[in-house]
């Protein structure tokens, strides 16, 4: 196996991830694509883009696979949980960070950062869609924005109406009651943030808010939900430049490192 | 790679004589019933007043764990959902209640007809109304022996009004069976479940070696004689076998599993439908359980003048009875006397009164023992609230912790 080049494989629930980086640690190439019903196609076209876009011939290059498909990909040298791969991704990027906030498609997690890395605790959301991306996906359905445009939205409001932060099936009956009854879009996409927020602010404390504070995943994009996530830790939240690679990255640098 | 298909555990010679009492409990629990003198008892009720006034007994929470191993969880708890018990109740409730509905479709056609219902809280509260359930289904009388919450030291009012729950009992048995309590049957009985409890106690001890000689799903079986026949003199040939093979492995430097390299606590009910699957799957990673909150809840003596004084405390002082610094407590003191690596706290949906707190026990453990703990988050019977996807996820990221 040669050990110049690392690749490190991030098999989420909504999308998959590929970074190959080499033995000083950088990114030699980069891959996002949405997941599918197919693991294996999905990891298929990522390793061949990386090959592609790194010029590079993977055929010994290490592997370690991470993320809730980690088992499934048969070209994985190795699977290691997304836990530790997301705590070694951002340690690398910034050895400061003492606490990270990683919200992806289909969960949440927080994590304390030990001074190698490694984490030393965790709690994880991944029993309820409420305080996910997909909370985030179901109500800009239901404002009719896309995804991309609901935090902007959002940030324009100056007077956020109160959503209920409990479940993702109430509160979407909530907000069509809202949209009914008049309110703005803008103040209901903010209301829709906080009540976000709040979820995983709630599940932040859980394990102990210790700064700096770092945030990962898809949802790290959302410059509404960054904004009252902020406001409810009363915390400044470092984002990586692409929050959604961390845990391939982690991934990567495990791949390169022995044991760990 | 070839594929070597070795088990990574060892199996108990002592198993077979535990079938055997068993099944030998199973057929008294139904010639009571026949002979109308079984009781339905709760885990920690004061078993031996009843054994001593000549009751069979058998215990719906060992039965729920049947259901459980049975995968049959799911099934039998609808027969009590229903007719409108809601799915957060107890599933060992639910199991109790739903095989009392449909005993044909339940595994082992359910618990033999009680004639009566013994019901303690110091366990759990969910008891007095379950018990309450199955007695207007059976027509069995419900005896409630109320222990009220300890919080630090067991006050003498505590004692004096447990005590007079004791008397009621032996009146409650003595009206509706037409028996007398011998005092010398009662200690024969208390000194039974005193060397029981002795020779389970060195048993549990013993795993403090490394490697541990026993896993905890070796522990969740070999409790039940001391958990539901406590007080007969049968069960102690089994305690005492098994004692000797603890033994032998420790002093043959033989462990439970193959290649021990992890040594964690576990707290809580398992998951019975999964249980071997669980612990068996993570023997085959180097990860033993050398110690349990569970198993080591069986604890302590009747060695008094006064037996009906030594069962109120000892019947008083379950730890589910008392603050959660006890349970805290108990779990530091494992960590450190059994030298384990870490901890797994099973959140399980039905049993509020053992799970209630394990949020903030794992800060505290895990401050004051220095070693990582995970909540995994589950159900004993009810295998629809357990995600083995999320759970091995918690697991592997603990283990990446420790290695």
């Amino acid at each position: 196996m040669t050990k110049e080049y690392g690749i490190g494989l991030d098999v989420g629930s909504t999308t998959t991830k590929g970074v190959i980086i080499n033995q000083n640690g950088e990114v030699v190439a980069s891959y996002l694509r949405q997941t599918g019903a197919s693991v294996s196609a999905a990891v298929q076209e990522v390793i061949a883009t990386l090959r592609e876009k790194s010029g590079t011939d993977l055929e010994r290059v290490p592997v370690v696979s991470t993320g809730y498909g980690r088992a499934m990909v048969d070209s994985a040298h190795r699977a290691v949980t997304e836990i530790t791969c997301h705590s070694i991704g951002v340690h690398h990027l910034n050895p400061e960070i003492n606490l990270l906030i990683d919200v992806g498609g289909q969960d949440s997690k927080v994590i304390r950062i030990g001074d190698n890395g490694k984490p030393i605790d965790f709690e994880l959301n991944d029993k309820c869609s409420a305080g996910t991306g997909r909370f985030l996906e179901v109500m800009a359905r239901v404002l009719g924005v896309s995804i991309e445009n609901l935090g902007p939205l959002a940030l324009e409001s100056s007077k956020p109406c109160s959503i209920s932060s409990t479940c993702t099936v109430f509160a979407e009956s909530e907000v069509i009651g809202r949209i009914g009854s008049g309110e703005k879009p803008q103040d209901i996409a903010a209301g829709i943030h906080k009540a976000m927020a709040s979820k995983i602010s709630t599940l932040s404390r859980r394990v102990g808010v210790v700064e700096p504070v770092a945030i990962t995943g898809g949802v790290a994009k959302n410059p509404a939900f960054r904004h009252y996530l902020s406001k409810q830790l009363e915390v400044e939240l470092w984002v990586p430049k692409i929050p959604q690679l961390t845990g391939a990255l982690g991934a990567a640098i495990m791949s390169l490192k022995k044991s760990f | 790679m070839s594929e070597k298909k070795e088990k990574a555990y060892r199996l108990l010679e002592a198993n077979n004589l535990l079938n055997q009492i068993m099944f030998r409990y199973m057929l008294e629990g139904h010639s009571a019933s026949e002979e109308g003198r079984l009781a339905w008892l709760t885990s920690g009720f004061p078993v031996e007043i009843p054994l001593a006034m000549s009751l069979g007994v058998v215990y719906p929470e060992q039965y729920g764990a049947v259901v459980g191993s049975q995968k049959m969880g799911p099934q039998v708890c609808a027969f009590a959902e229903n007719i409108g018990y809601s799915p957060e109740l107890c599933s060992y409730a639910r199991s109790s209640i739903g095989s009392v509905l449909k005993p044909e479709e339940s595994p082992l056609e359910g618990l033999p007809k009680p004639q009566a219902l013994l019901a303690g809280n110091n366990i759990c509260g969910t008891v007095m109304k379950w018990y309450d359930a199955v007695s207007q289904l059976t027509g069995a009388p419900v005896f409630l022996l109320d222990t009220p919450p300890i919080d630090d030291v067991q006050g003498d009012h505590h004692k004096e009004y447990v005590k007079a729950g004791l008397e009621r009992l032996i009146t409650f048995i003595s009206d509706h069976f037409d028996v007398e309590l011998q005092d010398d049957r009662l200690r024969e009985v208390a000194d039974n479940s005193t060397r029981a409890i002795a020779l389970w106690t060195e048993i549990l001890q013993s795993c403090k070696a490394k490697p541990s000689p026993l896993n905890c799903a070796d522990r969740f079986l070999a409790m039940a004689p001391v958990v539901s026949q406590r007080g007969t003199e049968y069960i102690l040939e089994y305690y005492e076998t098994l004692l000797k093979e603890v033994r032998e492995r420790v002093s043959n430097g033989l462990g439970a599993i193959m290649d021990e390299k992890v040594r964690l606590l576990w707290d809580n009910i398992p998951p019975w439908f999964n249980i071997f699957r669980f612990f068996n799957s993570l023997a085959k990673r180097g990860v033993v359980f050398p110690a349990d909150t569970y198993t080591h809840a069986w604890s302590g003596s009747f060695d008094s003048p006064d037996i009906l004084n030594a069962i109120v405390s000892l019947y008083s002082n379950v730890y589910l009875n008392k603050g959660i610094d006890a349970k805290i407590d108990k779990m530091c003191e494992l960590i450190m006397d059994y030298d384990l690596d870490g901890f797994v706290l099973f959140s399980v949906r039905s049993c509020k009164r053992y799970s209630l707190g394990q949020m903030v026990s794992k800060e505290i453990v895990m401050e004051r023992t220095g070693v990582p703990g995970v909540i995994i988050e589950g159900d004993m019977v009810d295998s629809r609230l357990f995600n083995e996807a999320q759970v091995q996820t918690r697991i592997d990221a603990l283990l990446e912790m420790i290695v």
